[in-house]
Parts: C-alpha cells; sequence; structure tokens
C-alpha cells in the first residue's frame, strides 16, 4: 500500500466519522424542537395568540383597563379573567386573588415604561410593553400566597416593585365574586 | 509577520483595562446586593453601576479584542502586512472617543437605562452617540478585514484563504449585519428623542430591532473565541485540526443561522406573534449544531495531540494531555463551562421552558457562564499566546498564568451556579436590592452570598490577568519567532468556492434576516398608534 | 468552480445550502402559523387566514369590554413627559396674574404659612394636573374645589407655568433637619414600596408627582392618609394608594415628618 493509498483512505475514515458525528448532532437538534413543540400544546405554556394595542398614556380613560375593571372576575363558563397594569412603580391591583384549580387569563398592560410579571414558583412570566396588550393563561393547583416582582428594569424605583397574589380556595372565591365587581386581596 | 505590533497592542490594552474597570463594577454590583451588603441609599447608583458594566462588557471589551486579534490573524495567517493602518487607528480612536463619550454621561447618572437602552426610557443623548461611535470604529474594522482577504487573494488566485483569516472575515461580517439591528433602533427611534426632535417612541419595534443585534452579538464575541478553539489551541498543544473543511463550515454555520433567530428574547413580549417566535425558536435550536461540530472536531484534534504524545487507550490519553500548558487548561474550563451554558441555553430557546426563567437571575447566570465563562477565558489565552509576538519578551509566569485561570474557572462557577438556582425559584433581575429578611425570599440569600464571592475571586483573577501582561511588557528580550497557527491533519491545497469565500452565507444570512425579521419590523413600523411617550431618566 | 458558478444550481453547496435553509423555513413556517394555532384548544380562530394573521402578529384592537361604573369620579388628566414642557413668557405673565387669588393660601410668593402646599417651584405637570382634577371633582377641598371648577384649559396650563417658574423657597426651614428613615430611602420592597424619591424627585421624577421637600407636614400626612383609606382617588390607576396602603401609620407620620424638614433648594431644578 503506498503512501498516498493510507492518506486517502484515512481521510475517508476522518469523513464517515464526521458524519455520523453530524448526523447525530441533527438528530438531537429536531429531538430538542419536537419536545419543545409538544411540550407547548400539551403543558399549556404557548405564547399568546394575538397582538393586541392600546394607548398606554389614556388606559385610565376607557377600555378594559379602567380602574373599576381591574381585577379578578368570574366569567359565565367558570373560568377567571384578571385585569391589570404595571406602571412606575406597582401593579394594579397590588394584590390579585384568583381560585385554585380554574383556568385564568391574565391580560396586562403597561402605563408607561417596560415593565414585566413573573410569579414566582409558576411559569407565569410575561412582558408589559407599553402599546401592547400582554395575555397569558395560568392555572394555580395550590392555595397560597405568591410573590409577583417586575422582572424587567423599570427605572431607578424597580427594586421596590414587587406585587402578590392569593390563590384561594374555589368556594370562597365564588361567594367573593358573588357580589359582582372586581376582586383583589388589597388591604387584607 | 507581525508587523503592526502597537496597533493590536493599543487594542488589546484599551480593552483590558475597560475590562478591569467593568469587572471591578460588577464585583461591587454583586456584593451590595448580596446580604453581606448593605442596601444602597441610592439605588440609581446601582443602575448608573450597571450600565457602565454592560456597556462596557458588551459593546466595548468584546469588539476590541476581536478587532486587535483580527489585525494579528490578518497579518500572520495571510503573511501580509495590514492594509489601511491609518484607517484601523482611526477605527481605534472613535472606539476610544465613543466609549468616554458614553461613560460620562452614565457616570453623572444621566444615562442609567442599562446597555440594553429599554425605551420608552430615554437617557442622555451623547450616552446613544458614543454608543454609535463605537460601532462605527467596529465598521471601519470590518471593511479592512475584508479589504486585506481581497488583496490576499489577488496575490494568490485561487489559494486556499488560511482557516483563521475565513473565520475572521466570516465573523466581521457577522457583526457588521448583526449590529443593524441596534443602529437601526439607535439612530431612528432613540436619537430623535434623546435630542429633542420627537417625544414618542414605539417600545414594540424597538424591542425587536435590539433582538435583531442581542443574540448575534454573542456569537461575535464567541468567534475569537472559536478561531482559538481552532487555530491556535491545536498547536500551542502540539496536535493538529482534525478537519479544516469540518471547521470551515462551523464557522459558515454561524454565520449564516446566528442572525435570524433574537426573538427568542421576545418569548414573553406581546408584540411578536407567536407564528415568528416558533420559527425563531426552531433557528436557536440549529446554532447548536455548529457548536457541537465544534466540541467534536477539537475533541478530535487535542486526541491527536494527546497520542502523538503516547497517550493510549479509549479514555486513558485524556491523562496524556500536556495539562500544565495554560492553552490546554482554559481549553478545558472554556468547554466545561459552554457545557453548562449551553445546556442552559437549550431551555432559554425552548419557547416553553423560557417562561419558568425568563428574565431571572437565571438568564444573568447563563450569560455570564457563555460569556464571562467560556468566551472571556479564551480571550485571556489569545492574549497569553500573542503577548510574546506583540513585545518580543518572554512570558515567564506560567505557574501565575495557571492560577490566574484556575481562579478565572472557579470564580465563574462559585458566580454562575447560585445565580441560575435562584432564577429557577424567580429572582428577578437587576434589582439594587432585595429584602433577604422576608422570609419568602430569606432561603435564596445563602446563594446569593455565593455569587458574590464568586464575584471577588473574579475580580482577584481579573487583576492578576492584567498584572501578568503589564509584567510581561518588561520581561527580558526574546525572540518568539513568526506567530503561526495549528494545520490541520489533511491541510487543503483547494477548497471549494463556497467554502473559500463568504457570498453565498452572508446572502443566505440577509436572505433569512429578510424572511425572519422583515414581517415582524414592518408590520409595527407601518402600524399607526403604538408609539408611546418618552420617559426621561434622571430629569429631576 | 470558479467564483462566478458560486450561486448556480451547478453548485452542491449552493443547492445544499439554499435548499436545507428553504426547507427549514418551510416546515417551520407551517407548523408555527397552522399547525401550532389550530393545535392550542383554548383558542378559537374563525379560518385558517386569521390563524396565520395572529400567528404573524398583525395587531388588533383589543375587543371593548363593558368595565363595572366607577363609584366615584376619578381623574382624566392625559400626563406624559412633555406635558407643558416648553412654557412661553407669556403664558408665565397671565399665570401670575391669574395666581393672585391663591396668594391667601399659597402665598404671594407660592410659600404658604397654611399648611397649603408650597406652590412655588413645583413641577408643572403636577399643579396642571391637581387643577384638572379639582376642577372634574375627581380630587376635592372644600376651598380649592370652588376656585377650580371655573377654571379654563388654559388659564390652568399658565397657573402651571407660572408656579414652575418660580425659585423654589431657598433656606425655607420650618423645622429642624431630620435623618432620613428607612421607608423614605429604601422604600419596602416586598410591600411594593419604592423609595419615595424615585418618583419624588431626589432620585427622579416621575410625571406628575410633586417634590416633597419643605411642604407642610400636616398636610403630608393627611394626604398619605386620604390616599390609604381610598378617601382620596385621583391618582390615576392606583399609583399613589397602592404605596399608601403598604405604609404603617408609624412610616406614615415619618415620611411627612422627614420631608417636611427638609430646605427645597436641595432638590435639583427641573432641566
Amino acid at each position: 500500500m503506498s503512501a498516498e493509498d493510507t492518506h486517502s483512505s484515512s481521510v475517508e475514515v476522518a469523513a464517515r466519522v464526521e458524519r455520523r458525528w453530524a448526523i447525530i448532532a441533527v438528530i438531537i437538534i429536531s429531538g430538542m424542537a419536537l419536545l419543545a413543540a409538544f411540550a407547548g400544546i400539551h403543558q399549556a405554556t404557548m405564547p399568546q395568540p394575538r397582538v393586541e394595542t392600546t394607548d398606554p398614556s389614556r388606559i385610565h380613560l376607557s377600555g378594559e383597563f379602567v380602574e373599576s375593571n381591574l381585577g379578578s372576575v368570574l366569567e359565565a363558563n367558570g373560568n377567571v379573567t384578571v385585569r391589570a397594569i404595571g406602571q412606575q412603580y406597582s401593579f394594579t391591583p397590588a394584590c390579585i386573588v384568583v381560585p385554585v384549580d380554574t383556568p385564568i387569563t391574565l391580560r396586562a398592560t403597561s402605563a408607561d415604561v417596560v415593565h414585566g410579571i413573573l410569579i414566582q414558583g409558576t411559569n407565569v412570566n410575561t412582558m408589559l410593553v407599553p402599546g401592547y396588550i400582554s395575555e397569558q393563561l395560568m392555572r394555580f393547583g395550590k392555595t397560597g400566597d405568591y410573590l409577583m416582582p417586575c422582572q424587567e428594569f423599570c427605572s431607578f424605583g424597580h427594586e421596590g416593585m414587587w406585587g402578590k397574589v392569593k390563590v384561594i380556595d374555589k368556594a370562597e372565591f365564588a361567594n367573593r365574586a358573588k357580589s359582582g365587581g372586581r376582586l383583589s386581596c388589597v388591604g387584607q | 509577520m507581525l508587523v503592526n505590533r502597537k496597533l493590536i497592542l493599543a487594542h488589546f490594552w484599551f480593552a483590558f483595562a475597560v475590562f478591569g474597570v467593568a469587572l471591578t463594577l460588577g464585583a461591587w454590583q454583586m456584593f451590595i446586593r448580596s446580604p453581606i451588603g448593605t442596601w444602597l441609599s441610592n439605588p440609581e447608583l446601582y443602575y448608573r453601576s450597571l450600565t457602565a458594566h454592560g456597556t462596557v462588557m458588551g459593546y466595548v471589551f468584546p469588539t476590541l479584542v476581536a478587532m486587535g486579534f483580527g489585525y494579528a490573524i490578518s497579518e500572520s495567517a495571510l503573511e501580509q502586512r495590514l492594509v489601511g493602518v491609518r484607517w484601523a487607528w482611526t477605527g481605534f480612536w472613535l472606539i476610544v472617543i465613543g466609549s468616554i463619550m458614553a461613560v460620562i454621561p452614565i457616570a453623572l447618572g444621566r444615562a442609567s437605562v442599562l446597555y440594553t437602552f429599554y425605551p420608552p426610557l430615554i437617557g442622555n443623548l451623547f450616552y446613544y452617540l458614543g454608543v454609535v461611535l463605537v460601532v462605527v470604529g467596529s465598521w471601519i474594522w470590518v471593511a479592512l478585514m475584508s479589504i486585506n482577504l481581497r488583496v490576499w487573494r489577488k496575490a494568490h488566485p485561487g489559494a486556499a484563504v488560511p482557516l483563521a483569516m475565513y473565520a475572521n472575515v466570516a465573523g466581521s461580517y457577522l457583526w457588521a449585519w448583526t449590529a443593524v439591528g441596534a443602529a437601526l433602533e439607535l439612530l431612528l427611534q432613540i436619537i430623535p428623542v434623546a435630542a429633542g426632535l420627537k417625544n414618542t417612541i414605539d417600545a414594540g419595534l424597538a424591542r425587536i430591532f435590539f433582538s435583531w443585534t442581542l443574540h448575534a452579538i454573542v456569537y461575535f464575541w464567541l468567534m475569537p473565541t472559536y478561531i482559538a478553539y481552532y487555530t491556535i489551541v491545536p498547536r500551542a498543544i502540539g496536535g493538529r485540526v482534525y478537519s479544516d473543511s469540518m471547521a470551515r463550515i462551523s464557522f459558515i454555520l454561524f454565520l449564516v443561522v446566528a442572525m435570524p433567530i433574537g426573538i427568542h428574547h421576545t418569548f414573553a413580549d406581546p408584540q411578536v406573534g407567536a407564528g415568528f417566535k416558533f420559527i425563531h425558536s426552531a433557528f436557536t435550536a440549529l446554532v447548536a449544531l455548529p457548536t457541537l461540530l465544534t466540541v467534536f472536531t477539537i475533541c478530535a484534534s487535542v486526541e491527536i495531540a494527546a497520542r502523538l504524545r503516547g497517550g493510549r487507550g479509549v479514555f486513558g490519553w485524556i491523562r496524556a494531555l500536556p495539562w500544565d500548558n495554560p492553552m490546554m487548561l482554559a481549553l478545558a474550563f472554556s468547554f466545561v463551562m459552554l457545557g453548562f451554558g449551553g445546556a442552559g441555553g437549550l431551555i432559554n430557546m425552548s419557547y416553553q421552558l423560557d417562561a419558568s426563567i425568563h428574565n431571572t437571575q437565571w438568564i444573568t447566570g447563563h450569560f455570564h457562564l457563555i460569556f464571562g465563562g467560556a468566551i472571556v477565558i479564551m480571550y485571556f489565552a489569545i492574549a497569553y499566546d500573542l503577548w510574546p509576538h506583540l513585545t518580543g519578551r518572554e512570558l515567564i509566569d506560567v505557574r501565575l498564568i495557571r492560577t490566574q485561570l484556575w481562579l478565572w474557572f472557579v470564580g465563574m462557577i462559585v458566580t454562575t451556579f447560585p445565580w441560575h438556582w435562584v432564577g429557577i425559584l424567580g429572582m428577578p433581575r437587576r434589582m439594587a436590592y432585595f429584602d433577604f429578611g422576608d422570609p419568602a425570599i430569606a432561603p435564596q440569600a445563602l446563594s446569593v452570598t455565593f455569587s458574590a464571592i464568586g464575584g471577588f475571586i473574579l475580580l482577584t483573577s481579573g487583576i492578576m490577568f492584567i498584572v501578568i501582561l503589564a509584567r510581561g511588557m518588561r520581561a527580558p528580550l526574546a525572540e518568539a519567532g513568526a506567530y503561526r497557527f495549528a494545520v490541520a491533519v489533511h491541510q487543503p491545497t483547494t477548497v471549494p468556492v463556497a467554502l473559500n469565500t463568504h457570498a453565498l452565507w452572508v446572502a443566505l444570512m440577509i436572505a433569512l434576516t429578510i424572511t425572519n425579521y422583515g414581517y415582524p419590523i414592518l408590520n409595527l413600523a407601518t402600524t399607526a398608534g403604538t408609539s408611546v411617550p418618552a420617559v426621561y431618566v434622571g430629569a429631576q | 468552480m470558479s467564483t462566478r458558478d458560486l450561486f448556480t444550481f451547478g453548485n452542491p453547496h449552493f443547492t445544499r445550502g439554499v435548499g436545507i435553509t428553504a426547507a427549514i423555513l418551510i416546515v417551520t413556517a407551517i407548523a408555527g402559523f397552522v399547525v401550532l394555532p389550530f393545535a392550542q384548544p383554548w383558542v378559537q380562530f374563525a379560518s385558517v387566514w386569521d390563524a396565520i394573521c395572529s400567528a404573524a402578529g398583525v395587531p388588533q384592537r383589543a375587543a371593548s369590554v363593558t368595565a363595572p361604573e366607577q363609584a366615584k369620579r376619578l381623574s382624566e388628566v392625559v400626563l406624559t413627559s412633555h406635558t407643558l414642557s416648553r412654557p412661553s413668557q407669556e403664558a408665565i405673565g397671565r399665570g401670575a396674574t391669574l395666581a393672585q387669588r391663591c396668594a391667601i393660601c399659597h402665598g404671594p410668593t407660592g410659600i404658604s404659612r397654611a399648611d397649603s402646599p408650597n406652590l412655588a417651584g413645583q413641577y408643572a405637570a403636577v399643579i396642571y394636573k391637581e387643577l384638572h382634577d379639582f376642577r372634574s371633582g375627581a380630587r376635592s377641598n372644600a376651598v380649592m374645589s370652588p376656585f377650580a371648577v371655573n377654571l379654563t384649559e388654559e388659564e390652568i396650563a399658565d397657573l402651571s407655568n407660572y408656579y414652575a417658574y418660580l425659585p423654589r423657597p431657598s433656606a425655607y426651614h420650618p423645622t429642624p433637619q431630620l435623618p432620613k428613615p428607612n421607608i423614605v430611602i429604601y422604600g419596602a420592597p416586598l410591600r411594593g414600596v419604592a423609595p419615595c424619591g424615585a418618583c419624588h424627585g431626589s432620585l427622579d421624577n416621575k410625571t406628575g408627582s410633586p417634590w416633597l421637600e419643605g411642604q407642610s407636614e400636616a398636610y403630608m400626612k393627611a394626604q398619605l392618609q386620604a390616599f390609604a383609606s381610598g378617601e382620596r382617588r385621583n391618582d390615576i390607576s392606583q399609583q399613589m394608594r397602592n404605596i399608601a396602603r403598604a405604609l404603617t401609620p408609624q412610616e406614615i407620620e415619618a415620611a411627612a415628618a422627614y420631608y417636611a424638614s427638609q430646605p427645597p433648594d436641595v432638590v435639583k431644578a427641573v432641566d
């Protein structure tokens, strides 16, 4: 066997090993992408389906984010809708009350700069960008108190922007919802 | 053939000087917001420091390292004097002036908007102009890299472009294109407001523009590191590059897929459609491909070195590696950090898992591990490797160098692992202080304390790095010989045109940017009523 | 092969590169725009086209929602960073004439001796907003409301510009200076309270928030208590009620006493 043959056969071996590795890498990657899509459908943490706009400096005048409409409301189908806003440097309502084991839609927006809503110990995590409405589905499996910090820098008072979420018993929530209006746990 | 040593040294020294300052600020930030620090009576000082740290570490330091290293590659790999030396100096001084111009308003508390800008928050005009100057200075470098390669091609028609230069130019094109996103945001949106010509801004659109830059910029930072993996490490440890063409494919893959994936930074944003989020998520997965290929090729190249040194057995060769060689040490540390950081990255890119850690300390931990860890430790290695050739003096403190690398590795692990953990617990980013006295977050206190200690280990290592280089400037003279790059096992004489030029891949990069970013940008730019009033910071 | 053949289908790199990229793009686009939207049982789309438009992010105006009636009148002022940002000399002059009727309570130079707010040098947007709220009834006060009811839009702007133009009451120390209480410096993070200065001037100014140094202690305490109890509600979207409710009575007292003891001139001027 000449030197040239050894050379070309080693080139082939190298190319074959590389190809195998490349195929393994592609399989790993496609597997991950499929996993992501599957988890998205079955674990219900898909990004919001629609883009909706609003005028942040006028949200207190009309529309769904006026003060009397902020808070939790029990819908006819048994689901709950929570409407909230973020502003420098608090969430309104500052304490959100929701029932346990219930599908909840969180609709929120910002009144001034970019904020974020993160509920600790859950997968609830969304940005509040002024001019746009954020929507996220959530469901709490356990009653209790959760912290809800603003997760995006919103200027010098950012470190003081912490809200709360109180998850209560379904019956108790239904009872409180009877009197109508929007529920919150502010002042409790 | 390194002729313009002063030029390269100037880039490196300015880079490492600002790195030292930003590192000190970083360590201070870690300390002040940890349970061992006392709460700042002026939280704005924290955000000021954070803005400076991010601006320097994100825009100035890695750009200058890539530029200095790029000039060194151009001269030594092509064996050709740098064409356009005056322009190179112009670019350098633009960056120096831009950095100073940006840092002054930050230091005065007039631009505490963080390096990610976050409109509608608006800071002082000169901060943004400074950043623009830095970018413009770096674009001169991009042009020079392209011109130097062209000059070389004319002199060597049909010859294979050396791998180091091929990768270097790929990195420069990636930077040129990815910087366009932030440039559009600054020039079309932020600067008119900061200059008082307008008073509203589309915050959602600005976030999309910024995401165009924000992810691929990491791959620009990564380029010098990958070039070092392929073209310095095998030579330094006495091995060969396993495959030249695989290396080229990895670099062009970065060029093509690093760019159209940035919307994964806005998975939780309300202004981007879910369909585009999915496309960007899928393309982000693809970025793992060049990294997986690189891990394979480099491990194989290292194995060659070990076997040449008499290593035997399936894993026994690992013991035969030159572990006392700083380059070997740096590579191993870099790979470990890249492995952990990359695994974390897979969580960030996947659309769903991202929701549990988005904008928590996990993210801070992630990019410090990847950038501060895997990437910067190779910057150290590059500097150590080039220094004798730039100064004409030997770096004699090999033990000190090893200690420095060990400290950086340990410091980075101690800093970032607890960060990841508190991120999972939901600790938000960028807060000047936390009330760890409250039982709700008291369990995070210990982890945050560890992180702060890690910060000081990193600071110690950073100071050692600068001391080693400074002492290297005064060591006895020693001729280091020509600066060489690793050769492949089968060094190619000819390379297919596609792998010897960048045109096809640049075209694909631009095409994918149009398909993946075109609609989201046009959509918001043409929708009326999405601009919101600016909020000026520091306007008391 | 020469460079000229690079972009031809004869070049395998071109064919494969473009082909694979296009294939990935098409597959992910179909998955992202059609398959995934319909795979979500909790969202309804009218048609495939609707699903594609939604997934592409075509903005929609939010569906109109009928909100419950407000129990009490709330502020209807729209404040932005450019509200009254460029006052003219004439406006200030007109404001000066109008301000004569405010002098009884707010002092001839905008410095009150009667537990009313000092207005000299106050941010224009603050006076603008409060006058509007007094006029609309969102805020009420036996003395202020009748004055505000008859003001026109222009008069409100002129008064705001005039008072903002006046120099802050320098060296005006009604009480000895007190040390900063923790609630003022740090707020109370986990109760959702940011440092006062983040909005009220010493760190930054949130449009519509007044600076407080040297104001009447009794006045500030009464306002904080009114915000906390919900008696005063003209803060847009509860921005101040959220804070005041989270404060303890002791903190309210400490904050009011501290701010009253501070000389107003230490607060930097508006730029």
